[in-house]
């Protein structure tokens, strides 16, 4: 039963992930008055993608055409160990904790790096340099939001996590548990390339992770596409199920509440996806050398989740 | 009620915090409203509760005065003053002055904890002390007299925090006379900020394109 749930949560997200960001297009177009591409676009990106001749640069080696297959297959890892439909472990689901999946996002990006320094672009190494010097800051934000979860909940296990925030209102609507949300939420935006980092084209000088896949066509563009469509999906899910909105997910198990939840799991996250349409439509994009305030007020809000800790719960 | 404090107490710590990220002098001075509005609800129920008729008017001339009234006065100050609507150049990096700030938050509840910790045996009482260091900062981080102005309001805010809850017995007219002194503070800062402007240097194109 629990291998036939892990394939249908990995079904579950590599097939809708693509339609979540086609949704958050169209709903950012509507918002500026414009009819916008079909929600279906990405899908249809894909199909069009995976046709396409590949295209590799000369003085390439072979980590630039493999980096995309295996930073999917990474990300599909992470599909199945992640509480998506689930709050109780699936079969791959006790495997590793909060910091291997964190190690496995990090080794998913690396290889993209590297495979980025690789293509030998002037444009993958600008967004190479952007992207590492962010995730340089960013990651031990992280760390520091697992290690306050890690406070709350007495492990670093993300489906005890789920199960605790789930049952203890105390810890729910705990000052600790909605600075740790709340700096979340902004390495969330930072990992999803939105904006106030990053506006979504290619357009323009201020691309971070566009610049890094550049140089990729055909088939690789279509991995490397929906490798991050599954990334930014698991990253939504896990601040959906864990951080904010831990609740119906079913603890037990029960095919029928894990086919309702799977439903209302996407509900939750096409509000999640609303929000972040209008927060992008009413900010504009912050200069390069902003984003660092930008991740100095992150970390403030995930230290802060410690002071708050000390003052009203541990009392130390 | 010890829940109430820390959470008002914490709202207004991450409230300095975005002041100290902020470089738009509207932004800050619109935070600093809403921080006072905040301390003069929490002024309010806490009068209610303790059925104190000085808490409640204190917290109403807190609104008026440091929601409304400064707030006002400083929005109408600054269109006369267009080049003050943004920090140029602060004097320490705006990243590196959040995390400092946020290290004063840290340093004040380890100086509260060996210090007046022994006498209130309250923790929440670092908050306050922790806003008033903070607001400190903020003047020594920023050129700009605006925020300085604010920076110095922040101060006072936290001692209303921290007396208003830990000391609710202090007399009225104390507490009433740092309102009206604040009056006289801007008067007088209103006057500094224009010999201010009479002896400032000409921005240039370069300065307009630093953050």
């Amino acid at each position: 039963m629990l291998v036939f749930l892990s394939v249908v949560q990995l079904l579950y997200v590599l097939l809708l992930s693509p339609l979540v960001f086609g949704i958050l297009s169209k709903i950012e177009e509507r918002i500026e008055s414009k009819k916008g591409p079909s929600i279906f676009q990405p899908y249809y990106d894909l199909y069009k993608l995976f046709r396409k001749e590949i295209i590799v640069p000369n003085h390439s080696s072979p980590i630039f055409h493999r980096a995309p297959y295996v930073s999917f297959a990474m990300y599909s890892l992470l599909t199945l160990v992640l509480p998506i439909i689930t709050a109780f472990p699936l079969q791959f689901g006790p495997t590793v904790d909060f910091i291997g999946g964190g190690l496995i996002f990090g080794a998913a990006a690396l290889v993209k790096k590297l495979a980025a320094l690789d293509s030998r672009s002037n444009y993958s190494h600008l967004g190479l340099s952007r992207a590492a010097s962010m995730g340089a800051l960013a990651e031990p934000i992280t760390v520091l939001i697992f290690i306050m979860l890690g406070v709350i909940s007495g492990t670093n296990n993300p489906y005890v996590i789920n199960n605790v925030l789930q049952s203890s209102s105390k810890w729910y609507l705990s000052l600790t548990h909605w600075f740790v949300a709340g700096a979340f939420f902004m390495v969330l935006v930072v990992e999803l390339g939105r904006l106030p980092i990053e506006r979504h084209s290619t357009a323009e000088l201020g691309m971070i992770d566009q610049g890094m896949s550049m140089e990729y066509s055909g088939m690789d563009l279509a991995f490397e596409k929906w490798g991050g469509y599954v990334k930014k999906f698991l990253l939504m899910s896990v601040f959906l199920n864990v951080y904010t909105m831990p609740f119906f997910v079913p603890m037990k198990l029960d095919l029928s509440s894990v086919f309702v939840y799977s439903g209302v799991h996407f509900l939750k996250l096409l509000g999640l996806v609303i929000g972040i349409a209008l927060f992008e439509e009413s900010i504009s994009k912050f200069r390069l050398f902003k984003n660092f305030d930008y991740l100095a007020f992150a970390f403030s809000l995930a230290f802060l989740s410690f002071l708050a800790f000390y003052t009203t719960v541990g009392r130390v | 009620m010890r829940e109430t404090f820390a959470l008002v107490g914490f709202f207004e710590i991450l409230m300095v915090l975005f002041m100290q990220w902020e470089i738009y002098t509207k932004k800050i001075i619109t935070t600093f409203s809403i921080s006072s509005y905040i301390i003069a609800l929490f002024l309010f129920y806490l009068g209610i509760v303790q059925n104190s008729p000085y808490v409640i008017a204190l917290s109403l001339i807190s609104a008026f005065v440091r929601g409304f009234f400064i707030p006002w006065y400083m929005k109408r100050r600054i269109v006369r003053d267009h080049w003050r609507e943004r920090e140029i150049k602060p004097v320490i990096s705006t990243a590196m002055s959040i995390v400092i700030s946020l290290l004063i938050v840290v340093f004040a509840y380890v100086l509260y904890r060996i210090t007046f910790y022994n006498s209130i045996h309250l923790v929440e009482g670092s908050i306050p002390m922790a806003l008033l260091l903070q607001g400190a900062f903020l003047i020594i981080s920023r050129r700009n007299a605006f925020i300085q102005l604010i920076g110095y309001m922040t101060m006072e805010n936290a001692l209303f925090l921290f007396e208003g809850y830990l000391f609710p017995g202090l007399p009225f007219i104390v507490e009433a006379g740092i309102v009206l002194d604040l009056i006289g503070i801007i008067a007088i800062a209103g006057v500094v900020v224009r010999m201010m402007k009479n002896s400032s240097v000409e921005m240039n194109e370069s300065d307009e394109l630093r953050g």
